[in-house]
């Protein structure tokens, strides 16, 4: 489905077994890392992206997949609102909690 | 308390089957998301931002101590040592993994607890007093009757597809501590001229984007006609309830579609033809269930105990927590203690394992083994000797469970906001946070006296911020979090609906504002008058100017 995008996007999504939150890098795996993101900068990147991202769902892997505005910080690529920067940093009233700062549960492989 | 039942135990241990094979099937790719997620919630199993999140039923608010170390050992096992207590009388697990909820369901089921009807457009836990069989403003006992409508209403197939979900709440009490007011449907237990206990029955109540006080549409129903009733009830719903639009198909529209009176017509119709039906519970049955929850056999002790009256005023935290956080029993020197779970600076109604465990072994040694958990999200060791009270502060106040604030300004509803929430606005539980630290003066939160602030990330409510004194909503601002603030709520048996100040803040700002507004409360209020009263009297205008004035 071609539409127009405002501007560079990355997907994020929640793994299956774990609901864990992961960025989809250019392979089409996944990371817990949003630096780790693949950015795609036009409509193109996009549903090549996708393409990839449903693959991931159709072999059950994850779930709730969301093609997300993306902006950098430090560098790397960053979810441009709010909502999906609580998802890629954990819940702000917890920093000692979110996958993100446990890379014990962060690891487990699934 | 009650207790299951061959049939209970049977329905609830194949329901973790079912859900066993079903997470199973999902995992190998048997069923997708879409077929599996209608069942997952059926379980009370969501997605949220983070994670998954399990919401546990707590029926009524009440559990045993035994229950109480299940939870806290979910938290430790399965989650991250921790639980969140809910306005709804629930807890719910921020972090469970799909692949662990079969076996965190079996857990609860060994306990007589589960995660059915927590979720879904069905008839939801119902809520109560968390005083209930204990209080000494009591007209009855609720809980039986909570028990015999979860009876009633576990898995009803006519109204397992409701519109959309459905909340009913009970008080035993002339003074509501369970909001009946803002349920889909509210039952006040009440006493006819003849002694004889029936309900007052309120209907259309709710939150979310829109908030609706609740109607009576019957001033008195006799006991034994309670099921018969409720069903006639939502049977007028289940029919007429709007299903194209969810926004506006819960009961409240209906109600305000139809009017009350057509409303409570088409239930008596309704009823007519199903009353006869074996529907209510034979008196045998009532009587069963009310033996469950039979009064402790408490001794009758002295009200005035002079250790704790020294205590008091050597103390004045303690002090401040004998008279904020203590609920006189009916049996004369006994009292109901609310734990709050509201420290300054914390998360409201997040409580750790190990705080988990120990109340439970305060309840085992000090309250018959009794829990209660409130809708303002503390934690209640019903059933306690006076005598006993300071050693239990001592405890509570060791594990930073000792906040002498019930009822007072720092004791907020707070809900999971963004923090947790995929369709949150804004963080709720920061507010709360800095609320408690701006306000961390007891005497200064002693003499504001009783002030219920209440946060919701959005308008979905779950914060109750449409019955708060002073309520706060979380809105999105060109992608900012924004907060606006209502004045003049209440959830109690005086109900009304908060109205929105003026324009929204930032965190600090809406902090601030309150802050304003309590100083016009206390310039304002005359002698004894709480929050409430003065904004009834005074009216918005001087809060608006003081908040606005001088923009
Ligand atoms: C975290 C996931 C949650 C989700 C997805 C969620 C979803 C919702 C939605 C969509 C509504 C609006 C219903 C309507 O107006 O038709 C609502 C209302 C409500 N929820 Fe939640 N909620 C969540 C958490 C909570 C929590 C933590 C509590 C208890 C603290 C809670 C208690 C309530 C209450 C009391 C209402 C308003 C009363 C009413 O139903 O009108 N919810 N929730
Ligand atoms: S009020 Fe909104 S933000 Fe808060 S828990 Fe409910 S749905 Fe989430």
């Amino acid at each position: 489905m071609a539409r127009k995008i405002k501007g560079p996007q990355m997907i994020v999504a929640n793994r299956l077994l774990d609901g864990r939150v992961v960025f989809m890098k250019a392979d089409g795996t996944w990371s817990a890392v949003a630096g780790d993101a693949a950015v795609a900068a036009d409509e193109a990147g996009v549903e090549a992206l996708e393409v990839l991202a449903q693959k991931s769902a159709d072999e059950n892997y994850v779930l709730s997949i969301e093609v997300i505005d993306a902006t950098e910080r430090d560098g790397k690529p960053f979810p441009a609102h709010m909502k999906f920067a609580m998802q890629a940093k954990g819940p702000s009233v917890r920093p000692d909690l979110g996958y993100q700062v446990s890379p014990a549960w962060e690891q487990t492989d699934l | 308390m009650y207790a299951y039942d061959k049939y209970d135990h049977a329905l609830v241990n194949s329901r973790v089957a079912e859900f066993r094979d079903q997470v199973e099937r999902r995992v190998k790719g048997e069923l997708t998301e879409e077929e599996f997620r209608p069942l997952r919630l059926m379980n009370g199993l969501y997605l949220q931002l983070h994670a998954y999140m399990l919401r546990v039923a707590v029926p009524y608010g009440t559990l045993s101590a035994d229950q109480m170390r299940t939870l806290a050992h979910i938290a430790r096992k399965y989650d991250k040592g921790y639980g969140h207590f809910t306005t709804r009388q629930n807890i719910q697990y921020n972090w469970p993994k799909l692949s662990d909820t079969p076996d965190i369901l079996q857990e609860l089921a060994d306990v007589e607890m589960h995660a059915i009807q927590t979720s879904g457009n069905c008839i939801r836990n119902v809520t109560t007093d968390q005083f209930a069989g204990a209080t000494a403003d009591e007209i009855a006992d609720p809980r039986p009757y909570a028990e015999l409508i979860r009876q009633w209403s576990s898995f009803h197939p006519e109204f397992s597809f409701l519109p959309r979900k459905f909340k009913i709440a009970i008080t035993g009490a002339d003074i509501d501590r369970a909001a009946v007011k803002w349920h889909d449907i509210g039952l006040v237990v009440k006493k006819n001229d003849a002694g004889e206990v029936g309900f007052e029955v309120l209907v259309g109540g709710g939150m979310g984007r829109t908030p609706v006080i609740a109607k009576t549409i019957r001033d008195f129903l006799p006991e034994k006609d309670l099921l018969s009733y409720l069903e006639a009830i939502l049977r007028v719903y289940n029919e007429q309830g709007r299903r194209d639009n969810k926004y506006k198909a819960r009961i409240k529209i209906l109600v305000d579609a139809l009017g009350a009176d057509e409303y409570a017509r088409q239930t008596e119709e309704e009823w007519q033809k199903i009353k006869d039906l074996p529907i209510d519970f034979p008196a045998e049955e009532a009587a069963r269930i009310k033996a469950f929850f039979a009064p402790p056999p408490l001794q009758v002790l002295e009200d005035n105990v002079p250790a704790v009256d020294e205590l008091a005023k050597k103390n004045f935290i303690f002090g401040a927590w004998l008279k904020n956080n203590t609920n006189q029993h009916k049996v004369p020197g006994h009292v109901n203690v609310t734990i709050s779970l509201k420290p300054h600076g914390g998360i409201p109604g997040d409580a750790t394992a190990e705080q988990m465990e120990l109340v439970a072994a305060l309840a085992d040694e000090y309250s018959q083994g009794e829990l209660r958990i409130s809708h303002e999200q503390n934690l209640i060791l019903p059933h306690v000797a006076k005598k006993d009270l300071p050693a239990i502060w001592t405890d509570l106040d060791e594990a930073g469970l000792g906040i002498p604030n019930a009822g007072l300004l720092t004791d907020m509803i707070a809900c999971p906001g963004l923090d947790y929430c995929s369709l949150a606005n804004a963080r709720s539980i920061p507010l709360a946070q800095e609320l408690g630290k701006r306000f961390d003066d007891f005497k200064r939160l002693q003499d504001i006296g009783p002030l219920k602030i209440k946060i919701s990330g959005c308008i979905n409510s779950c914060g109750h911020h449409h019955a708060g004194h002073i309520g706060i909503l979380g809105v999105d601002r060109k992608g900012e979090e924004n907060y606006q603030l209502l004045l003049g709520g209440s959830g109690a048996e005086d109900a009304s609906k908060a109205a929105i100040l003026g324009p929204g803040f930032d965190e600090n700002g809406v902090i601030d504002a309150i802050e304003k507004v309590v100083a016009v409360y206390l310039g304002e209020r005359t002698d004894g008058e709480e929050f409430l009263a003065t904004y009834r009297r005074v009216g918005p205008d001087v809060f608006k100017e003081a908040v606005y004035g001088t923009r």
